[in-house]
């Protein structure tokens, strides 16, 4: 097979059918980023030219190259205080526009999925406590799930590498982690108490039925690795888990008005999310 | 005051479920004058692949976009011939939201859309197939491009042309080059799809 090479006709082709299919833009500086994996695909495909490999993209029923290709080009990391401005926007925004509705005493309900290995349930932990001094006036329910066991096991655990934890203050992570020999970071107790972690099938109905009451959703970067189905089902999931003017919060590349009208969408200083409607 | 952790076992505080959820109970239940419970109701009616008749049913006369929005779902997901035949009445609907949320539902449903695009796309209205071609857009499904160049063949309205025309200039292969050239006669005296026709044509022979 001879070298596959991309021409800028192509890459603008894929990048427009890229960015309708899962909202993820890519400028003309990621040129090599995106050919790169293009290639490796029509390769791995033995695909024998870009069209070739785009006509199976475009057309192939069980939407299974299209995912492979999204999960080549969506970068798979997690680490604490990731897209923080949504944090900002939670203590700032949603958690007032919340509690205004809400009776002095009744409880806040907040849901991270997926888990993870915890960096973003934490991360929220720790941003109301440093951020949201009323949280001495509310009872707040920090709940995280995810699929895969493993590593909700590893959530519970809550020890982090370096790296996870590089945008985390010397301040910060003297006051909630606690260094190991290893050199690896392990969250404080209270905070590794203050979160349920709990597994969860997005796709399964008898999964997320108990799933409810809600105030606030954490779902950022998920929906871009489902199908277009799924990802109705999902929307779905959070309609029904939300109280009505709940939020919702997606990956800055995912947008809920692609996949569904259920929601309004919230144009806060620090950010935009996405609102169950009021009750009528 | 601060973080409160209740057991995983329960995790819901206030289960409005009451309703039996079998077949038939969830069948009174998509009746509720609760918008909620309907919505549940159609949502539960996923898992039974006989529900289509009654959802499409329900459909037709629920007032609410919430619960429209979850029977869209359930049908997708039972994509069944009467699922697929009631969808394609909902094309024909006066009502924008619906007609809007049949062509979302059915570019999400190739399999059981595929046997009856080619009925679409020949639909005496003209209308219906714009729509049919609005669904080919998302439609993962090998024919898209043959079905496509039919269209801008044998067509003779422009609405229907351009749409079609629009779609190729992206998913266009070799093949849709002479067909673009022949529909270039076909509306000689239209500037704007002259120009489509060259934009496709420059993207197809770029690429």
């Amino acid at each position: 097979m001879t070298k596959q090479e991309i021409s800028l006709e192509e890459f603008q082709k894929f990048r427009e059918f890229f960015y309708r299919k899962t909202g993820i833009q890519f400028d003309d500086n990621k040129r090599y980023f995106v050919d790169k994996r293009l290639i490796e695909r029509i390769e791995a495909t033995q695909s024998d030219s870009f069209r070739n490999y785009f006509t199976t993209l475009r057309f192939q029923t069980s939407g299974e190259e299209l995912q492979q290709l999204t999960n080549l080009m969506t970068v798979n990391e997690t680490y604490f205080f990731r897209e923080d401005y949504q944090f900002k926007c939670l203590v700032e925004s949603m958690l007032p526009a919340v509690c205004a509705n809400k009776k002095p005493g009744t409880r806040l309900r907040i849901w991270s999925i997926p888990s993870s290995s915890g960096e973003e349930p934490y991360s929220i932990a720790i941003y109301l406590i440093e951020h949201w001094p009323q949280i001495a006036d509310w009872d707040v329910e920090l709940i995280s799930s995810d699929i895969d066991t493993d590593i909700l096991q590893k959530a519970r655990q809550g020890v982090y590498s370096p790296r996870s934890v590089q945008h985390v203050s010397p301040l910060l992570l003297d006051r909630y982690f606690k260094k190991q020999k290893s050199g690896d970071f392990q969250i404080c107790n209270d905070l590794r108490d203050s979160v349920e972690f709990t597994r969860v099938n997005l796709s399964e109905v008898s999964d997320t039925r108990p799933y409810r009451n809600f105030d606030v959703i954490f779902c950022r970067n998920l929906l871009i690795y489902f199908d277009d189905l799924s990802r109705r089902k999902a929307a779905e999931v959070f309609y029904d888990a939300l109280n009505p003017g709940g939020f919702v919060c997606l990956g800055h590349s995912e947008s809920m008005s692609r996949i569904t009208s259920l929601f309004n969408v919230k144009k806060f200083p620090e950010a935009i999310v996405y609102q169950k409607p009021e009750q009528k | 005051m601060g973080f409160v952790k209740i057991s995983a076992t329960d995790i819901s505080t206030d289960d409005q479920r009451h309703n039996d959820r079998s077949y038939l109970g969830l069948l009174d239940s998509l009746q509720s004058t609760d918008e909620m419970t309907r919505r549940w109701a159609a949502r539960d009616l996923a898992a039974f692949p006989q529900a289509s008749a009654a959802l499409m049913e329900q459909l037709t006369q629920e007032p609410d976009r919430s619960v429209r929005e979850a029977i869209f779902v359930s049908l997708t997901q039972i994509g069944d011939q009467i699922a697929v035949d009631g969808l394609i009445t909902c094309l024909r609907s006066e009502v924008v939201n619906l007609r809007n949320d049949a062509i979302e539902a059915m570019k999400l449903m190739p399999d059981a859309v595929a046997p009856m695009m080619q009925g679409l796309l020949h639909d005496s209205d003209p209308d219906i197939r714009i729509f049919a071609v609005n669904i080919l857009e998302s439609l993962r499904h090998p024919k898209v491009e043959s079905w496509l160049i039919d269209v801008i063949t044998t067509d003779p309205h422009l609405n229907v042309c351009a749409t079609a025309l629009d779609l190729l200039a992206e998913v266009g292969s070799q093949q849709a080059i002479e067909p673009l050239q022949q529909l270039k006669q076909k509306f000689a005296d239209e500037p704007f799809v002259q120009f489509a026709i060259d934009i496709a044509l420059t993207r197809i022979q770029g690429a």
